[in-house]
């Protein structure tokens, strides 16, 4: 029966989001333009600062962590290493895609239920809080995967496009694809789910606004530390990063059927 | 068989007391007006039945579920229209009643979804986007999600609020039609007279019961029953034999017309008649004069302070 009420929710709230192009431009538009920017910021950080780069004291311990990760890597010369370790750092910038588009939709599903007063006839079917949540949360986050895996193939397509086809054999690795098919999907999860959250506590849909740029923070957190190498993500520690933030997720659900109080709701809203 | 049981149901916000001990049972099949005035308590009451907040204190039974404990069967049992519908605007009317359809297992949605917008008079405008909808289609179809899942219980909540006259008309019977299928009614209204209309009995509240029972009963329980009688001419002699009559309460001579209080209207009316006649009065027309339930419901909620 779960199963059913969940996909009724998707289905519905898939429907809401082809019926408006804003919505369409959002999820689509925003994912691409931080894709082009990333392509574009890699080439120029390769093209006017490979060299010192490559020099700097600080970067040559992450160059020699990954040339002792990957193999593959060792006969390369310099500038491809840096060229390798620019793609590889920058995995952890398609945890924004999710989470951006977190920061819109997620905030507004359940303040939007409020203002449009379709919240109470919907708390009067059989629907448990836990589903409701977590289809909206999905119904984001589903999308906003889908979207991330696409703007993957088409980062490298465009790094084959600026010449560097031929690195891909060596970027691509076991960490890449633990971080898109289990970190992305954690994270998405949890930008949803703290997103639907926000919305639930929130007063407003611009308060709700406000609560969901906190779901920023720890994303750019971990762009940060991947990209300055303060923390080398090997694949191991990738794997137990995406784990813990899948019990996070779990944990979150839970938080958010406590937080999510129907009395109070109802009550407080007219 | 009782479809709602109310006992002792209480429900305080911090200090704000909205229902005080409200004790109360509704038939199968019986409409129960539910009516007071604003702050009154009422849509409180409507949500603690239904299940959608909980009673500070007493406890309700609906369609033979607890409403404070899970749920999920109760809000199977009950339809609920609330106060001010709210639907997703960008989606057509059928797609609005398919999504809340879809939260009930043992319904065929698509079935459920034509049968209840051809009964409201939607069909036509099926894949309409809501939000280009009247109030009134709106409250049609809200009428609809209320019903699309065949409750044994619905509960009314201002049905026809905002309403312009004729769409209140068409809200109205269908309300009435439902009461002829045999549904349990639960119909909180500020309408005295579409209570009269479409309720076998009225509740009267005041964060508190005052009165509970069918419109006659609680005219008659305020107001005594008066008699009209129309004279061609009122001579003063008719008017001091009719006030010696021991049946006769009070009088109140109008012009041209005999206001009688009696103390068995059914028996002493031809008695009257008679004595009248006799007295010289040459009686027009006889009728009893009824109050409205405007004037029981008023004085009920006068009666009983700010």
């Amino acid at each position: 029966m779960t199963g059913r009420r969940l996909s009724n929710i998707l289905r519905k709230e898939w429907r809401v989001l082809a019926s408006d192009l804003n919505n369409i431009l959002l999820v689509t538009l925003l994912p691409l333009l931080i894709l082009g920017e990333l392509i574009l910021m890699i080439w120029l950080i390769s093209r006017f600062g490979g060299e010192a780069i490559a020099n700097n004291p600080f970067f040559k311990g992450a160059l020699e962590k990954l040339v002792a990760t990957l193999s593959s890597t060792a006969d390369l010369p310099a500038s491809d290493l840096v060229r390798i370790l620019l793609i590889t750092q920058f995995n952890f910038f398609f945890l924004l895609i999710p989470t951006m588009i977190a920061m819109n939709s997620a905030a507004f599903s359940i303040v939007e239920e409020k203002t449009s007063h379709s919240l109470e006839p919907l708390l009067a079917t059989p629907v448990r809080t836990w589903e409701l949540l977590l289809g909206k949360a999905l119904s984001g986050a589903i999308p906003a995967l889908l979207i991330s895996w696409l703007c993957a193939g088409l980062f490298l397509i465009g790094i084959a496009g600026i010449g560097w086809g031929y690195l891909l054999t060596c970027a691509i690795n076991p960490s890449w694809f633990i971080t898109l098919f289990l970190l992305t999907p954690a994270v998405a999860a949890l930008s949803f789910l703290l997103g639907v959250i926000g919305s639930s506590r929130a007063k407003d849909a611009r308060s709700a606004q406000n609560l969901a740029l906190f779901i920023i923070f720890p994303v750019f957190g971990l762009i940060a530390v991947q990209v300055t190498g303060v923390v080398w993500f090997s694949p191991l520690l990738t794997f137990v990063l995406g784990l813990a933030i899948c019990l996070i997720d779990l944990l979150v659900l839970r938080v958010a059927v406590r937080l999510f109080q129907r009395e109070s709701i109802i009550i407080k809203w007219r | 068989m009782a479809m709602i049981e109310a006992y002792g149901l209480t429900r305080k916000f911090g200090q704000i007391t909205a229902v005080e001990d409200l004790s109360l049972e509704v038939g199968e099949g019986e409409v129960l007006g539910f009516l007071g005035p604003n702050g009154a308590g009422k849509t409180t009451t409507i949500r603690l039945l239904a299940g959608i907040i909980s009673p500070t204190s007493g406890y309700a039974v609906v369609a033979g579920w607890r409403t404070d404990g899970i749920v999920e069967q109760l809000h199977e049992a009950i339809g609920l229209l609330t106060e001010t519908p709210g639907f997703y605007d960008h989606l057509s009317a059928r797609r609005n009643l398919e999504f809340y359809a879809g939260f009930y297992p043992s319904i065929t949605i698509t079935s459920q979804v034509e049968k209840y917008l051809k009964m409201m008079g939607l069909w036509e405008r099926r894949d309409t986007k809501v939000g280009t909808f009247s109030k009134g289609m709106k409250q049609r179809l809200a009428l609809a999600r209320a019903l699309v899942h065949e409750p044994k219980v619905l509960f009314l909540d201002e049905p026809t609020a905002g309403l312009d006259p004729e769409a209140a008309r068409e809200v109205r019977e269908m309300v009435k039609g439902l009461s002829r299928e045999g549904r349990t009614i639960f119909l909180s209204t500020h309408n005295l007279a579409e209570a009269e209309f479409l309720c076998h009995r009225i509740a009267v509240v005041k964060t508190r019961l005052l009165a509970l029972d069918t419109a006659e009963n609680l005219r008659q329980r305020l107001f005594r029953r008066q008699i009209v009688v129309q004279l061609e001419s009122l001579p003063g002699t008719v008017i001091e034999k009719v006030a010696r009559l021991p049946f006769v309460r009070r009088v109140e001579p109008g012009e041209q017309r005999l206001l009688v209080e009696l103390d068995d209207p059914e028996k002493n009316r031809p008695e009257l008649v008679q004595r009248i006649v006799e007295a010289g009065g040459r009686v027009m027309a006889i009728s009893e004069e009824k109050h409205s339930l405007e004037e029981v419901y008023l004085s009920l909620v006068r009666e009983n302070g700010p």
